[in-house]
């Protein structure tokens, strides 16, 4: 796809209403192309201004007080991680003093030249092969999922960490017997799953959350694993549920289903 | 709409939010909280719902605000944005588990307005109206079903029984319309 032909995207893109491949392609030339960013963030800015159009409601006046409490009880945004964290988790390796000289330069020589290597190997990709551009986008989406990912992550770790979760764990049934998974939930009703050793699933399916309430399973959301067999996914426990604690996983066609038609995966104790 | 005069940016508030100042939040809620509830209610179809995704809303920005960059966009923009894309997520959920209130899915779309609004709001709702009153209906239609509903155009060819590519053209042919009533006005508007 040439330059021209993403912008005619910017404007369906801002709506969220592109199909799903041609929302990836975009995503990952915006990733590369600031001019293209640039425009994109106008596309949005009017897109915005939609929200004009729904009218005007009042919420109950209790509510920005339940906002107020649930955020002095978790943590704000610069003490919840983010991109300067990341250099307060590095570890850093004891110096050998005796040879920190002689190594430091070799290493700095070494990675002058790794890096000179690294630099024309790729304007030499770039220039001659069209083809390592679509390599370059396709690792750019595994870079935003990775950062999503982490992103989940995080709140996953906000949501265990809450004063006053509960957690629940659930168990592999025959057809995943390695299986096992624990959901943490606060009392708002915010819930994370983390699921391990899960198997691949099929083309067209994905798992899905259940929520076992009086006997009856409600949906959630869905979740992929990944190639490790890794998943997890945050939903909202619905209020009917919320003094239920049991859940169960199953495997369901991709866009989810009201009633479980798959058999199940995972399931808590009852 | 705006509960108090804006005497301090919204930009400046989002500092104040990721420095975990409580009261900075609550400015901004008071600042945004009427048109950010209508935009989930005329979504979701319940209060119930809204006042949930709001208070997801409001969380995110107080765990988020760090990360906001006053670069790519306004603070307004970005609080849309951001409930806008819970409440589709919401919805699809509901859909899932069954209880999406038939109203949402509405073809015809009515106002859900039972706030007192001010003259900032009364002035950019009527703005914005207009103009969408000026696009064709048939794009008018594509546009509101891609925003209000969270579809992408092959669900929205699917829903109203037309071709795929009409619903292309037609919405393309909406938003360039739209931005170009509006664009110019951007600026002004929020």
């Amino acid at each position: 796809m040439v330059h021209q032909e993403y912008k005619e995207l910017f404007s369906v893109h801002a709506l969220t209403a592109l199909q799903p491949g041609d929302a990836r392609m975009l995503t990952a030339h915006l990733e590369q192309c600031s001019e293209c960013r640039s425009a994109m963030d106008q596309w949005e800015e009017t897109v915005g201004l939609l929200a004009f159009d729904a009218g005007a409601a009042e919420p109950s006046h209790h509510l920005r007080e339940r906002i107020l409490q649930t955020a002095r009880n978790s943590p704000a945004s610069s003490q919840g991680g983010g991109q300067t964290a990341d250099a307060t988790n590095v570890i850093p390796m004891p110096v050998q003093r005796s040879h920190s000289f002689s190594m430091q330069s070799w290493a700095a020589i070494a990675a002058v030249f790794a890096f000179g290597a690294f630099v024309i190997s790729l304007l030499v990709l770039w220039s001659q092969h069209n083809a390592s551009k679509q390599e370059l986008a396709l690792l750019s989406i595994q870079v935003k999922d990775a950062q999503q990912q982490l992103a989940r992550q995080r709140e996953a770790i906000e949501i265990v960490t809450t004063p006053g979760t509960q957690s629940v764990e659930l168990e592999g049934t025959e057809v995943a017997p390695e299986a096992h998974a624990t959901v943490a939930y606060d009392r708002s009703g915010r819930a994370v799953l983390l699921a391990n050793n899960l198997p691949p699933t099929p083309e067209g399916k994905a798992y899905q959350l259940w929520f076992v309430v009086s006997g009856q399973l409600t949906p959630g959301k869905l979740f992929l694993p990944d190639t490790s067999g890794h998943g997890s996914v945050e939903d909202q426990i619905p209020a009917a549920a919320r003094g239920s604690t049991g859940f169960a996983i199953t495997l369901e066609p991709e866009g989810g289903v009201a009633a479980p038609t798959g058999p199940i995966y995972l399931r808590s104790d009852p | 709409m705006r509960a108090e005069p804006a005497q301090t940016s919204d930009n400046e508030l989002l500092k104040a939010i990721a420095r975990s100042d409580e009261t900075a939040l609550g400015s901004l809620y008071d600042r945004y909280r009427v048109i950010l509830f209508g935009l989930l209610v005329r979504i979701l179809n319940s209060r119930e719902e809204a006042e949930d995704v709001l208070q997801e809303v409001f969380i995110q920005v107080w765990r988020r605000a760090a990360h906001f960059d006053e670069s790519r966009g306004r603070a307004f923009t970005w609080l849309v944005t951001v409930a806008r894309s819970r409440a589709i997520d919401r919805l699809r959920v509901l859909a899932a588990r069954g209880r999406l209130a038939d109203a949402a899915r509405r073809d015809e779309w009515e106002s859900v307005s039972d706030a007192d609004t001010d003259a900032f709001y009364a002035e950019r709702s009527e703005i914005v109206r207009r103009a969408l009153q000026e696009i064709p209906e048939e794009q008018r239609l594509t546009l509101r079903l891609a925003y209000f509903e969270g579809l992408t155009q092959s669900e929205i060819a699917t829903k109203l029984g037309t071709p795929l590519g009409t619903v292309k053209t037609r919405m393309r042919a909406g938003m360039l319309k739209l931005r170009e009533l509006l664009g110019h006005q951007v600026r002004n508007l929020i």
